[in-house]
């Protein structure tokens, strides 16, 4: 143990809840506008999906192009379910997740087996497919007119639905996935995916079940996006095929690049980045769109780990966050059990 | 129902038509996506900057048909070599094997190149607008021809001849010319052709200059073949040439050409049967079906896919 050397380790994880729940709210609730409540919600659903990205693109390495569809799959079973059957988000938050993770695995059954860009470039075109669904199929998504969702958020019963709840609500659940993302991605799992990624026959050689690993990896990220999915659709209102097409997975997909593949601190900070940063110069308008290109090329000629690269970010988990399930001298450990 | 009826054949010349623009992009795309094996997302870029080069020149001079032609060649033969310099070189600062060999390299150009053509594409909406440009009536080439019981037009011809001679071209400067032997020993091993004298640096560069030449002719052809010039044209088309490099087997451009066809042809039936909304899906279903079923492509030889 070095505990003489560094902090404690519930210092970290403390701080980001003060700053998560009381802090962020605090300033949120001084300004009381709309907008920026919009902002932080936007912010923190897209940290999610940017965590799921991770988990099958940083940690299973498997690269994935049409991530922003199962997203579309999870806010569109939110939207279809509160305004068919009448349920609220108790229920299809939930549902949402295991909707989007079923598709996931019918997807990945055959697909698992391609390797590095046959696998990139199926999931891109499974992407594209899903949303023609979205796109074409009027009579059940109601096309590109998209789906006025008539039901905030709620729990139980619960209207959650003004602005400070609403920024409670979709922060709990978030911080709640992305607790799980990280204890998926910082154990003895996380470490078999690893291994799966730098050399899956040498895995495969090792006993590791590359294919079945593979597909958990998938399926476990679509039930985040999911989950992200009807965050969205119950706290817009409204949703359309436009905010789930390709372009959405590459802004995903450059989000957990920038921050870093394979480190989940690195995702969590290149969403912050990639969606505050446009918002804070909004004066440049159209230029949202290439500045996501440019932070892309840039940080992938310049900094090709990411901002917080693998091998940090891990040691900063494993020292700060406690993701150690026996620490040895020096105090990092291997990861959870 | 009678397959002989002029409706069929007249659908499927359009089917033909629309594999012939999809061959047109098909052709460069698997020059240098299939035979030199290095995966390039901005190829659709070259072919939108083709149109918008000769789409610019239109309004701005008025040329003959045949001088826009050119100028989309030129720029896209600059567009190719500044990408490859851009996007592609810095990634080959390791020339030892293990890390020739590495995914992460691959992914790295993926990515590279994925962000150039957001770059792109962006920029071109600024300058240009997202709207659809209408290319100016007389520089058009559908003037109907009457072929039997169906109505052809003049592009078809002429895409027809260009994609035709591409081919041939493409044909003759890989298997007789030093340049393409060169490019197929890269292509094949690039520590193996350095270690023989060939200068692997100047082979990519023009095998992205020729490749990008025909993307951006492509690019212009279709543009005044359809009239309409946009920013997001080229996303699409580079989908299907792509679809049609892994059903041709990726290194076989012939194969590439004849699976352009299928498609375009399999795209313009299933129209007939369901809303023209859902026809991309025929070319998406196409894909995961062949890397599901036909690893190796329709008409490809064997080869490593790890």
């Amino acid at each position: 143990m070095s505990a003489s050397k560094s902090r404690p380790q519930w210092v970290l994880p403390v701080l980001i809840g003060l700053l998560v729940f009381a802090a962020l709210p605090a300033v949120l609730a001084s300004f009381d506008r709309g907008y920026f409540y919009q902002i932080a919600n936007l912010a923190l659903i897209f940290v999610l999906l940017s965590a799921s990205m991770h988990l099958v693109t940083g940690v299973a390495g498997l690269l994935h192009l049409g991530h922003a569809a199962f997203y579309g799959v999870g806010a569109y079973t939110a939207a279809l379910l509160t305004t068919k059957l009448g349920l609220g988000f108790t229920w299809t938050l939930p549902l949402s997740g295991l909707v989007a993770a079923l598709v996931a695995f019918l997807v990945a059954l055959p697909t698992m087996r391609l390797v590095s860009i046959y696998f990139a470039v199926a999931t891109l075109a499974i992407g594209q497919m899903l949303y023609l669904v979205m796109l074409n199929w009027v009579e059940f998504t109601k096309g590109p007119n998209g789906i006025i969702v008539t039901k905030g958020l709620e729990l139980f019963g619960f209207s959650l639905s003004g602005r400070l709840a609403t920024y409670y609500t979709v922060a709990a659940v978030v911080v709640l996935c992305v607790v799980a993302i990280g204890r998926l991605s910082h154990s003895y799992y996380g470490n078999a995916l690893r291994s799966i990624r730098e050399d899956d026959q040498c895995a495969d050689a090792m006993g590791v079940r590359t294919v079945r690993l593979k597909m958990e990896a998938f399926t476990l990220s679509a039930f985040f996006a999911g989950v992200a999915g009807s965050l969205w659709a119950h706290m817009t209102g409204y949703i359309s095929p436009g905010d789930f097409k390709f372009s959405e997975s590459i802004l995903i997909l450059a989000m957990v690049v920038v921050g870093g593949l394979g480190s989940l601190p690195g995702a969590v900070i290149g969403a912050l980045l990639l969606i505050l940063l446009p918002e804070g110069l909004r004066g440049l308008g159209d230029f949202r769109n290439i500045m996501v290109g440019m932070v892309m090329f840039l940080s992938i000629l310049f900094l090709p780990k990411g901002l917080l690269g693998e091998v940090s970010a891990l040691r900063l988990v494993r020292q700060q966050l406690g993701a150690a399930w026996r620490r040895t001298d020096n105090g990092i450990g291997i990861g959870w059990r | 129902m009678d397959l002989f009826d002029p409706y069929y054949l007249q659908q499927l010349a359009i089917g033909l038509s629309l594999g012939m623009t999809y061959a047109l992009m098909a052709i460069g795309f698997t020059l240098i996506f299939g035979v030199l094996n290095v995966v390039n997302f901005a190829h659709g870029e070259i072919y939108t900057l083709g149109a918008f080069a000769g789409l610019v020149l239109i309004t701005a001079a008025a040329p003959p048909i045949a001088a826009v032609v050119f100028a989309a060649l030129a720029i896209g033969a600059f567009a190719g070599f500044s990408l490859e310099r851009l996007a592609f070189k810095p990634f080959r600062r390791f020339t030892d094997e293990a890390s020739l060999k590495s995914r992460a390299m691959r992914e790295s150009t993926l990515l590279s190149s994925l962000a150039v053509s957001i770059v792109v594409r962006e920029a071109l909406e600024i300058v240009f607008g997202s709207q659809m440009r209408s290319v100016p009536f007389e520089y058009l080439i559908n003037t109907p021809v009457r072929v039997g019981p169906v109505i052809l037009v003049t592009g078809d011809f002429i895409i027809l001849g260009v994609a035709a001679a591409m081919l041939i071209g493409l044909q003759y400067l890989l298997t007789r010319t030093r340049i393409g032997l060169s490019i197929r020993a890269v292509s094949n091993n690039p520590l193996g052709a350095k270690y023989v004298g060939i200068d692997t640096d100047r082979t990519i560069i023009m095998t992205f200059v020729v490749g990008s030449m025909m993307g951006a002719a492509a690019g212009i052809l279709v543009g005044l073949y359809y009239g309409a010039i946009f920013p997001a044209m080229g996303f699409v088309p580079g989908i299907k040439a792509f679809v049609a490099m892994v059903m041709g087997g990726l290194s076989s451009i012939p194969g590439a050409v004849i699976c352009a066809l299928i498609l375009g042809i399999s795209e313009s039936m299933a129209t007939t049967f369901v809303s023209s909304g859902w026809s991309d899906m025929v070319a998406y279903g196409f894909l995961i079906l062949t890397l599901i079923f036909f690893p190796n492509g329709l008409f490809g030889a064997g080869r490593e896919r790890v």
